[in-house]
């Protein structure tokens, strides 16, 4: 019996791929909606949405793909198990680029609203300067920047890191899925090269598409820690699933016996607590530095997400900051240090769908809050409000892209002729071994 | 050797690490609570063939993490005492703009106590736990404990163990494959 008869994907009355597909077709119609709406009345929100639900299923994929990469590349003896479930759900990447493409198309022919979504599009936009509003065209922070920041060259660098994420798990998952038929040692060495090159090319991608889908949403503002931060969310987001997939997959179909929650598990917590740290690091860093250049430009990135400038007030914006202090990072990791919480699946998922829930919230604080330009107030600008209607598009699209994703990869598992484990992978007999 | 000095305990030689994984659990089984594994390396698993399992079924797990953990808890609060005093109660200093005292610009101080800490409690709790450090050991006695650290596996049953009885703890060592049984004696102070 295969995994998909098993958990109830073909036959029954409604399968889980068809109930997935319905709630893509739901979830990406309100989203679009969103965006022709958008479009029409010059609102960004239902973009900030849509790039938030789009961007926490790239997320897991990009750190599903950077590990089953890290995987291969240290010849590690106990993942093949984990790395097959894995390669299923690097199947998403060409559909996650298919959802990316509303937000180039508009773009490119978005007419007077092209700079809705990155106001740096459309010189006719505005943008608060010092304290007053200015037209991007005339903004000197942007001119020196355009050589990198033009509508041309932006959509040549997306397409290129969606043909790195697609290519890359295109080749992950046919040297996997090859060797299961012919059991040529040569695909785990040609698996172990693409994977050199590839995790600079993939991380080169990620960091990059960090810049310019998140950070130039206020192009005045820079990090170079940002692409880590992406990375490091990322990763954790990949554990986190991988860990709730072959939970359901071991306790549902023929992973149970292969998949031990003593030993895989225990060490997929353990990556999770070390790269919990390693988020906490790289977002704390990064504010660390910026805290003590104290320099404008860059201060005001994070004044936003705690007060209203122009009152001076905590904004609902303070309150998500410290959420995810202390719930994107210090009860994760506190719970994560107790070994039992590692190896008992009941207390481990709870953590692990806990953290999906706070990275959520970090691309959405990430993301979402913004200036919105306003020649009335004293600096020159609004703030957006935590629970706005971007929420609302957002959980469309959230729910929409995150059932194609599902669907992809329930036809990944139902179509490609690959065994539930790596079956005649040279390291198999170790996976299957491996112990506390 | 012969019989002098206090009796500390009885002795058993195993040629490999499977014997002695496997005569480990036995011992276990038979009740007794001082004893002690000595092998040239570590054997995997063997904690939990000397220890046994919970009831939940994992192993019994080292008391050392609660020392880190501890020792984590003391160092972040020392960083913290050690900032507020100085930079906000004894000699009040504006540096940078910053506040005299603030989590923020002095965590790295918070962070790298907190990691110092830790170690020391790793380090030192492990010691307090192994009761070291000690200069002399009484099974050091035994002729054959110098194969310990090269090719022979050791399992000592100390006589304080209340199941210890000098002829019963003989054959049972006999009966798990133990190579040449026999008693250690401490010296006597001198």
């Amino acid at each position: 019996m295969s995994a998909d008869e098993t958990i109830g994907i073909s036959g029954g009355k409604t399968d889980l791929s068809t109930k997935c597909l319905g709630a893509a077709a739901i979830g990406l119609g309100g989203g679009l909606i969103g965006i022709f709406m958008g479009v029409a009345n010059g609102d960004k929100n239902p973009f900030l949405g849509w790039l938030w639900g789009t961007t926490f299923w790239l997320s897991i994929a990009i750190g599903m793909l950077m590990l089953v990469m890290l995987f291969r590349v240290f010849n590690s003896q106990w993942t093949p198990v984990v790395r097959r479930q894995m390669e299923h759900c690097l199947a998403v990447f060409p559909w996650l680029g298919l959802c990316f493409l509303p937000l180039i198309l508009v773009v490119w022919f978005g007419g007077d609203q092209a700079g809705v979504l990155w106001n740096w599009v459309n010189p006719a936009s505005d943008v608060p300067v010092a304290g007053e509003v200015h037209k991007v065209g005339h903004d000197v922070l942007l001119q020196k920047k355009s050589s990198y920041l033009n509508v041309f060259f932006f959509s040549i660098r997306v397409i290129g890191y969606f043909a790195i994420f697609c290519s890359l798990s295109y080749w992950m998952r046919k040297v996997s899925f090859t060797q299961d038929r012919d059991g040529d040692s040569k695909w785990t060495q040609l698996g172990h090269n693409i994977s050199a090159a590839g995790l600079p090319a993939g991380a080169l991608a990620l960091t990059f598409g960090a810049f310019d889908w998140f950070m130039s949403l206020e192009y005045h503002w820079f990090s170079t820690m940002f692409g880590v931060w992406f990375f490091a969310a990322s990763i954790r987001a990949g554990l986190a699933v991988a860990i709730i997939l072959c939970f359901v997959l071991a306790t549902r179909t023929d992973l149970k016996g292969f998949y031990n929650f003593k030993a895989h598990q225990y060490d997929l917590a353990c990556l999770s607590l070390a790269f919990t740290v390693f988020w906490a690091y790289i977002s704390f860093s990064q504010y660390f530095l910026i805290y003590n250049a104290n320099i404008p430009e860059e201060t005001f990135w994070y004044v936003i997400r705690e007060i209203n400038p122009n009152t001076g007030e905590r904004t609902g914006w303070f309150w998500v900051s410290m959420g995810l202090i202390f719930g994107h990072f210090l009860i994760p990791f506190l719970s994560l240090l107790w070994y039992r919480n590692k190896v008992e699946p009941n207390k481990t998922l709870k953590i692990v769908v806990w953290i999906l829930c706070f990275h959520l919230l970090d691309l959405y604080w990430n993301i979402i809050p913004g200036r919105i330009p306003n020649s009335e107030s004293a600096v020159g600008y609004d703030i957006r409000y935590v629970l706005g209607t971007q929420l609302i598009w957002g959980l469309f699209t959230l729910v929409g892209v995150g059932g194609l994703c599902i669907w992809a990869v329930l036809k990944s598992y139902r179509e490609s002729d690959a065994e539930i484990i790596p079956v005649r992978d040279p390291r198999i007999k170790a996976s299957i071994n491996y112990h506390e | 050797m012969a019989n002098k000095g206090i009796k500390y305990g009885l002795t058993a030689v195993f040629n490999t690490a499977s014997d002695i994984y496997t005569a480990a659990a036995k011992v276990r089984d038979a009740g007794y609570t001082s004893w002690e594994c000595y092998t040239p390396m570590p054997v995997h698993g063997l904690d939990a063939q000397m220890y046994g399992l919970d009831e939940k079924g994992f192993p019994i797990r080292s008391k050392v993490p609660r020392f880190t953990l501890i020792g984590g808890v003391t160092g972040f609060f020392t960083g913290m005492f050690i900032v507020w005093y100085m930079n906000a109660y004894d000699y009040p200093l504006i540096a940078g703009g910053k506040p005299f005292f603030s989590p923020i610009f002095p965590f790295p101080v918070f962070y790298e106590l907190t990691i110092l800490f830790a170690a020391f409690g790793t380090l030192f709790g492990m010691f307090f736990l192994n009761r070291l450090p000690r200069h002399n050991h009484p099974v050091f006695e035994h002729p054959k404990f110098g194969r310990t650290g090269d090719d022979k596996f050791m399992i000592v049953i100390e006589v304080e163990d209340p199941k210890f009885d000098d002829e019963e703890t003989k054959s049972f060592l006999n009966d798990i494959g133990g190579k040449s049984v026999g008693l250690i004696r401490e010296p006597e102070e001198f």
